[in-house]
């Protein structure tokens, strides 16, 4: 990449590398006023991750509990490995595993619908950002009003045509929806259209490239944080939908939203008349809530260095 | 650029006119066009053809899985596939939802569905949108009435429609009146038997023995308790026709009592299930009317009171009136008239609703079938929870539920939780708000299609 | 020394210096691209097609006609009338004001923020932590927000109770609710955004930057400046996506509503109300009605980021 030759030529002339940020400019004491600044900053910073993170904290400190004990000690009281232990092993006989065969039916659903999501949508915000054709702006146009079509009117059709396709009931019925993602394609749209440039694409039209080439050579090395993004929301967005699955598909084929809300309704406080002989208390309920979100967290540790990396190379000047 | 235009435009118009053939294709894929089939004579209702041996499919609920393995278990024979869903909780609709979108596209239903609500007959029992009733009658030939009248009296009602049955109750939730023997010898008072009974009781209480409660009206539940053992008519429904009249002597001097109640801190507003409920009243409890359920999910689990202190008595009535108690839920069990194999929904039906295997080893509730419910009883008995008699209590207490309550598209526990819990929060008395209420429960029924008379 | 890179301008500047226009004209080469560009996008409209267009197309026919037979704006006047149609305008209207506005803001200004970190663990750490709650989706959710939103067992009962609020009914009151469920989606929603806004700011070249911090401006009027006309497009992006999630509002009113046994209403959004209108009361041309009216609300909100944003137009 550019970077080193950038940073290179820098240690050349001039002194420190620019970084874009509140940092002192010249000399090394930080003045009064950049104290506060900082400070004011760290406090924001500090305050709303206290925000986002108090409630998790509680959720994380729930399993070990048992049902009396979250209602009844401190919020952030720590409770026993024996009662994680015990609640683990509840979740676990709740319809004899059930609940590994949901997280396995998310998984199936989110990565096969993530491939075709990737495949679809990537060349089509290339495609409209970057090529000219005729119907470009009506795609556009067209994307973003269904983008905003509430979905409660697209149930039934898209039901209809999936059980004239014989579909319901099985994974494509909920993978095929998935793949439909327009708020993917327009980040890929936008994506392109801000940060390559098209001029470098006509170069290499010019050159004789075919549309193919100036694609896959010249485009998709750059695309690499929007392939991220795209894949990553798409991932998660399927992976906590429930409405589709829920109607799509039935019994254990559900993945573990839909699996999460038939746990709720045995759990007493949700369902006190249902008089179930099935009853799930709600710390089990709190871990299995981590359990099915863990995944979405792991995925975004590990590719949370594609997902920022925005563009240091083609398309800035030398 | 013209040519570039009209090209333009011919492509639009192509593409156009595609799009409109698919959607074309797709209405008449959704148009179920009315099955008008013929009746079948035996059955009492049009069936689909009948398939033998064909497997069918249920629906159950977590708690109701135990049911269909123990039918497997019991009948080997006859193939049978289930799915579990949420049982249509709180209100959830899944029910509705999902046979919704199947009638639309006219295929798919499944053959049996356990709900845990029990107004799901005032849809299932009707046509909708030209497609057959989903919920198939059970007592036009179907089902021996023998059987069917096995079911303590008046457990039917919700699923009768006209005189037709078209359900079959798994379980029911009489309100009895459930009493701490040792708070009541310990204060010297009587076990309350009437309404005014229970008035006296909270009267004397805050007075003598203050802290000590009488129950909650916190929970969304609380008209069936309250209302519907004091025959108040707020909620009755004819065919389509719906009235509710929160201004009638028996819903006034209800909301009286329970203002009372409420004012001088015998009633509390905290949900059974709140944490203020667990920590501060769980020893408290002298005396409160309840749903036969609240044994587990009450007694032995939020408030954790001993065995041998808590009693069941006849449910709380007027002076004077015959006893007739509400009740607070009790799942059903639906046929569907589209099934390809009503022999063997038959069988299972009958099995999940009346067997030892099911209704009284695993089932937690109440059951609805009398000779079921003996053996259920019996087995509580084992158990040694109650003092004795709460079995013959609970038995008469079965057999007296108010007939006068309607089943409605919609629930009173809505305009009871949107509008007196809250009501009650900021400092105002029920009977104020009797009159909103009334008006939250009438425009729910005339958005739900009902006439309100 | 020079490579085929050029700048990010509209006219560019090839090797050989000349002048270039924008667009590459010329019969055979806008061919090939008009070929390739339906290629590429085929995929995509395929399924656009299937799971958007058409299913749009056939929700504006229900809402038009009623058990197939046409009924012009009968729908309409029907759900116009219904008693909880008005009040489930005025909460989402507010919602969208509190949310749009939050959002837009705080995403902003805390993006800038984690962009001008320097430790790059730190940054990514924070944007980990702030991103956290937007895993937690839906169903999952209902018990936490149930212990949250009550001041009896929630861990922040202390700042329910600044509020004077004592119980979790009376947190659920209907004047707070727009708050609270802005607060809910704030919480599931701002982490992502940021994200995203990070990647667009590092977008920003570095010697723009570099200019501007020669050229002696803070980080303030950098952020004024310099970041925040190329995140124009983004913002009116995000813009555009709140405001359809906005106008969309169910899933936090069906949260709390099943968290609080009924409490909070089910009818509080209109998009709530459409769910009802199909679902439970059979009335599949009521729900399009509504949907169509929430359609075309959000999509006149929009035409106003679009055309300040310059969202269709390319550099």
């Amino acid at each position: 990449m550019s970077d080193t030759q950038t940073t290179s030529r820098r240690q050349l002339s001039a002194p420190p590398p620019p970084v874009t940020g509140p940092r002192s400019r010249r000399g090394t004491e930080t003045t009064p006023r950049q104290w506060i600044a900082r400070a004011f900053v760290a406090a924001v910073l500090i305050g709303f991750a206290a925000f986002f993170i108090l409630p998790i904290i509680w959720l994380i400190l729930s399993p070990t509990k048992t049902a009396r004990e979250l209602l009844l000690s401190a919020p952030f009281s720590i409770g026993s490995l024996d009662q994680l232990a015990a609640n683990w092993n509840s979740l676990m006989a709740f319809q004899d595993g059930i609940f590994l065969t949901w997280l396995g039916n998310s998984t199936l659903y989110s990565f096969g619908a993530l491939v075709i999501t990737l495949i679809v949508s990537i060349p089509a915000g290339y495609a409209l950002a970057l090529v000219e054709f005729r119907g470009r702006r009506v795609l556009l146009l067209t994307t973003l009003i269904v983008m905003l079509v509430p979905n409660t009117a697209l149930v039934l059709p898209i039901f209809l045509e999936l059980s004239a396709l014989r579909l319901l009931g099985t994974p494509l019925a909920v993978i095929l929806p998935f793949s439909f993602f327009p708020f993917g394609v327009y980040l890929t749209y936008i994506y392109f259209s801000t940060a390559v440039s098209k001029d470098l694409l006509n170069a290499a039209r010019i050159d004789g490239a075919g549309e193919l080439r100036v694609f896959a050579q010249i485009a998709m090395p750059l695309a690499t944080p929007v392939i991220a993004l795209v894949g990553f929301f798409n991932f998660v967005g399927n992976w906590n939908n429930y409405f589709l699955p829920f109607l799509m598909v039935g019994g254990d084929k559900v993945p573990v939203q839909v699996g999460l809300a038939n746990m709720l309704s045995v759990v007493p406080q949700f369902n006190p008349t249902t008089s179930g002989s099935v009853v799930i208390e709600l710390p089990t309920l709190a871990l299995a809530t981590l359990l099915s979100v863990a995944p979405v967290l792991l995925i975004f540790l590990f590719s949370q260095r594609f997902l920022v990396e925005g563009m240091t190379a083609g398309g800035t000047k030398e | 650029m013209s040519e570039h235009s009209s090209s333009s435009f011919r492509r639009g118009t192509r593409l156009f006119s595609l799009t409109a053939a698919a959607a074309g294709l797709l209405l008449v894929s959704g148009c179920t066009g009315g099955t008008s089939a013929a009746v079948n004579d035996e059955y009492g209702f049009a069936t689909a053809e009948q398939v033998e041996g064909d497997p069918i499919t249920v629906w159950v609920d977590a708690s109701r899985e135990p049911a269909v393995t123990a039918f497997k278990a019991a009948h080997p024979d006859i193939p049978i596939e289930y799915e579990t869903y949420d049982g249509n909780a709180g209100g959830s609709g899944s029910f509705q939802t999902k046979i919704a979108l199947l009638d639309q596209s006219g295929e798919g239903w499944p053959d049996v569905v356990f709900s845990t609500q029990q107004n799901d007959a005032t849809w299932a029992a009707r046509e909708n949108n030209g497609v057959q009733a989903f919920a198939a009658p059970l007592n036009e030939g179907y089902l021996d009435q023998d059987f069917l009248d096995g079911f303590a009296p008046g457990a039917l009602d919700p699923v009768t429609v006209d005189g037709t049955v078209y359900g079959l109750r798994n379980d029911l939730a009489q309100v009895v009146t459930y009493y701490n023997q040792k708070l009541l010898t310990e204060f010297g008072y009587d076990v309350p038997e009437t309404w005014e009974d229970y008035e006296a009781l909270g009267v004397k209480l805050a007075a003598e023995h203050p802290g000590y409660i009488l129950g909650s009206v916190g929970d969304s539940w609380m008209p069936y308790v309250y209302y519907w053992g004091a025959q108040a008519p707020i909620f009755q429904t004819d065919g389509d026709t719906f009235s509710s009249d929160t201004a009638s002597d028996e819903s006034v001097e209800i909301s009286r009592i329970l203002d009372t109640l409420i004012d001088n801190g015998t009633l509390v507003q905290d949900s059974y299930f709140s944490s203020t409920f667990a920590e501060t009243y769980a020893d408290k409890v002298v005396a409160l009317p309840g749903p036969v359920w609240y044994t587990g999910a009450i007694f032995q689990t939020a408030l954790q009171v001993p065995a041998g202190e808590i009693g069941v008595g006849a449910p709380l009535h007027w002076e004077g009136e015959e006893v007739a108690t509400g009740n607070v839920g009790g799942g059903i069990w639906y046929a569907s008239s589209h099934s390809e194999n009503l022999d063997a929904v038959e069988t299972f039906l009958e099995f999940v609703t009346s067997s030892d295997e099911f209704q009284v080893e695993l089932s937690s509730g109440y059951p609805a079938y009398s000779s079921a419910a003996e053996g259920w009883l019996a087995k509580q008995a084992d158990a040694n929870y109650f003092l004795d008699g709460f079995d013959e209590e609970m038995i008469s207490a079965g057999a007296s539920v108010w007939d006068g309550w309607g089943y409605a598209r919609f629930s009173p526990e809505t305009g009871w939780a949107t509008v007196i819990v809250p009501g009650l929060a900021a400092g105002t008395s029920i009977e104020e708000m009797l009159p909103a209420w009334q008006e939250a429960i009438t425009n729910d029924a005339t958005v739900n299609g009902y006439t309100v008379k | 020394m020079t490579d085929t890179r050029s700048i990010v301008t509209k006219a560019g500047v090839d090797r050989r210096g000349r002048r270039r226009p924008a667009r590459l004209s010329g019969a055979s080469a806008g061919g090939r691209q008009t070929r390739f560009g339906y290629v590429f996008v085929s995929g995509y409209t395929l399924l656009l097609l299937g799971f958007g267009f058409i299913p749009m197309l056939y929700a504006i026919y229900l809402a038009f006609t009623r058990n197939g037979q046409f009924a012009g704006l009968d729908n309409f006047v029907k759900v116009f009338a219904d008693y909880r149609f008005l009040p489930a305008v005025a909460h989402v209207s507010i919602y969208i004001l509190f949310w749009l506005v939050s959002l837009i803001v705080l995403v902003v200004v805390l993006a800038l923020i984690v962009h001008g970190i320097s430790a790059r663990w730190l940054s990514g750490s924070i944007r980990f932590l702030y991103y956290i709650p937007g895993a937690i989706a839906g169903a999952s959710s209902v018990m936490l927000w149930l212990f949250i939103l009550d001041p009896t067992v929630s861990p922040v009962s202390w700042l329910l109770k600044l509020f004077g609020l004592d119980s979790f009914v009376q947190v659920l009151a209907l004047d707070n609710l727009p708050i609270i469920f802005t607060v809910i989606a704030f919480w599931t929603g701002a982490g992502g955004w940021i994200v995203i806004m990070y990647g667009a700011l590092n977008n920003v070249p570095r010697d723009v930057m570099e200019a501007a911090r020669m050229d002696g401006a803070g980080p303030v009027n950098t952020a004024w400046h310099v970041q925040l006309p190329m995140l124009t497009k983004w913002i009116s992006y995000m813009g555009i996506m709140s405001l359809a999630a906005g106008t969309q509002l169910f899933v936090e009113p069906r949260i709390l509503s099943q968290a609080s046994r009924g409490v909070v209403p089910e009818n509080y959004s209109l998009n709530q109300l459409a769910y009802l209108y199909a679902f439970k009361q059979n009335d599949f041309s009521g729900s399009a009605a509504i949907s169509l009216i929430l359609l075309i609300v959000a999509l006149g909100l929009s035409t106003i980021f679009i055309l300040k944003g310059k969202l269709f137009e390319r550099e």
